[in-house]
């Protein structure tokens, strides 16, 4: 019977390593796609505080 | 940037924090008198996961709400619900996931249409349609206000959900009764319990914090890209 | 509001008894959803009559998806939406008004699937003012929550899709409780219905009053 329980832990954490590895891998390759440094105008850095929050932005 | 360096330590805390709950949870606490054997040690992580469960749908509706509401209107809000929702729905999954093997170990069935689960089951279908609403394109605006009163409209849904899958289950089947479970908490187990609250939420914050970035670079993403299309008119046309 | 929703209802019901897609379209596939069900279960009676008030419920709901595409599809055709929208009507209105056809539809198609539970499944017609009591309000719930996820809906191409995965799992409890209430009434004691008919009041009520305050919004951004 412990058996399920193992198989369940590792269902549980392996899930979410995944989810979290992907989330990770996604976001990096989001801000690959975008310029470094947006030299160009008004307009880009206007859209700039909302684009990367800190932690302590959120509530 | 400042604040990366804040979420690396959270991010280092809750592994070390879910890293530990698991060594405590599967080699180190006791089997406990009353359980079939070692099913205890699902304590440990199935309610943490439905308590997340809870916190992060209960986020997204309180961003869903905050983006409504004209004073607090601002994007943050809308990918946060997102983000939340997203999130939210991965533990409701592994809610289900684990509920279901707490069964089959207990009962020796898979799934008991027990009121906990049942409920847990609905919401999790409930929230997926809610992220493929989402995912619908169109105007930005107009897909996060549709989203915010989608949210809400779901979320409205959730108590009337639990109380008739309760009053459905009354006269028959069987519980995860947490409640009797209090007595044989005790030590190092009640310690492990916390410590997996703890942990779950902490990687619950910090997955969080990843999933709104995302959709904030994804969003400044589809800005640019409308921005660089508007200057190649642009340019063509002065030529 | 009230005069704006009954011009809407009014509207809605005569294109339905003009075109008569209810008719042609929504009841058909209602009642082989009925003769499925019996095919799945069947032919032996001792599967199909317990089950009775839940098959009933369950071809109401998924006729209820279809009802409420057809509710909004009028209203993309020619741009009528926009026409909606600017006719200056009370949103509300609109929505009480596209509701209340609905109800119409469900009620009419109601009374046909009762007749054909009690052919097809050997349903014990008894407690017929429960039977009732919950065909109403139940219809009102389910309408109430169509049209609100029809038009939020509405605007995208993927609405046939989304529609039913969006509006089955709300619409949950109100399967529910209508199938707990039916079971009651079928089975002889419809006084134990009342907690049941009670639950599908809450939604009903909950859904009509979010209904006819987001539909406004929603309508604009559709």
């Amino acid at each position: 019977m412990s058996g399920y329980i193992e198989v369940g832990y590792v269902i549980v954490l392996g899930s979410l390593a995944t989810y979290a590895t992907s989330l990770v891998g996604r976001e990096r390759a989001a801000r690959r796609r975008l310029p470094s440094t947006p030299a160009d105008g008004d307009a880009a850095a206007a859209v700039r505080p909302d684009a990367a929050p800190s932690a302590g932005e959120l509530p | 940037m400042r604040g990366d360096r804040a979420v690396r330590a959270l991010g280092v805390a809750a592994l070390a924090g879910m890293i530990a709950t698991v060594w405590l949870g599967l080699f180190v606490t006791p089997n406990a008198v009353g359980y079939a054997d070692g099913t205890v040690r699902l304590l440990y992580i199935h309610p943490p996961l439905a308590w997340v469960m809870f916190i992060a749908y209960g986020m997204a509706t309180l961003s869903s709400l905050l983006y409504l509401w004209p004073r607090t209107r601002h994007a943050r809000f809308d990918r946060l619900a997102g983000a939340s929702a997203e999130v939210g729905v991965v533990f409701t999954g592994l809610t289900l996931v684990s509920g279901s093997i707490w069964g089959r170990t207990t009962w020796g069935v898979y799934w008991a249409w027990d009121p906990l689960l049942t409920t847990t089951a609905l919401l999790f279908v409930l929230y997926l349609g809610y992220l493929a609403m989402r995912n619908v394109p169109g105007d930005p605006d107009t897909v996060a206000r549709r989203s915010a009163i989608a949210g809400l409209v779901a979320f409205l849904d959730v108590p009337i959900v639990f109380f008739a899958v309760s009053w459905w289950s009354l006269h028959q089947g069987p519980t995860i009764d947490l409640a009797t479970r209090h007595s044989y908490v005790h030590g190092s187990m009640a310690w492990t319990l916390l410590l997996g609250f703890v942990s779950f939420t902490l990687t619950y914050v910090w997955l969080m914090v990843h999933r709104y970035r995302l959709a904030a670079l994804r969003a400044r993403e589809s800005d640019e890209g409308l921005e660089s299309a508007l200057a190649d008119r642009w340019a063509e046309a002065l030529q | 509001m009230l005069r704006d929703a009954a011009l809407v209802c009014g509207k809605d019901l005569r294109i339905e008894l003009r075109s008569k897609i209810g008719l042609n379209q929504v009841a058909p596939f209602a009642a082989t959803v009925l003769l499925l069900f019996g095919l799945a279960l069947g032919p032996n009676r001792q599967a199909l009559q317990p089950a009775a008030a839940a098959l009933f419920w369950i071809a109401v709901l998924l006729s209820v998806v279809l009802a409420v595409q057809r509710s909004f599809a009028v209203e993309s055709a020619d741009s009528a939406r926009d026409g909606l929208r600017l006719s200056g009507l009370d949103p509300a209105g609109i929505f009480l008004g596209k509701g209340a056809a609905i109800v119409a539809q469900l009620l009419a198609l109601e009374a046909l699937l009762t007749v054909g539970v009690a052919l097809l499944f050997g349903a014990q017609l008894s407690g017929g003012l429960v039977l009732l009591g919950t065909c109403v309000t139940a219809s009102i719930g389910l309408a109430a929550v169509g049209v609100v996820y029809g038009v939020l809906s509405s605007g995208a191409r993927v609405k046939e899709t989304l529609l039913p995965l969006l509006l089955l799992p709300v619409a949950a409890p109100v399967l529910l409780g209508a199938t707990k209430a039916w079971d009651e009434a079928l089975a002889g004691t419809p006084g134990q219905a009342g907690v049941w008919l009670s639950l599908l009041a809450v939604f009903a009520v909950a859904y009509v009053a979010v209904g006819s305050v987001a539909f406004g919004p929603l309508l604009e951004g559709a």
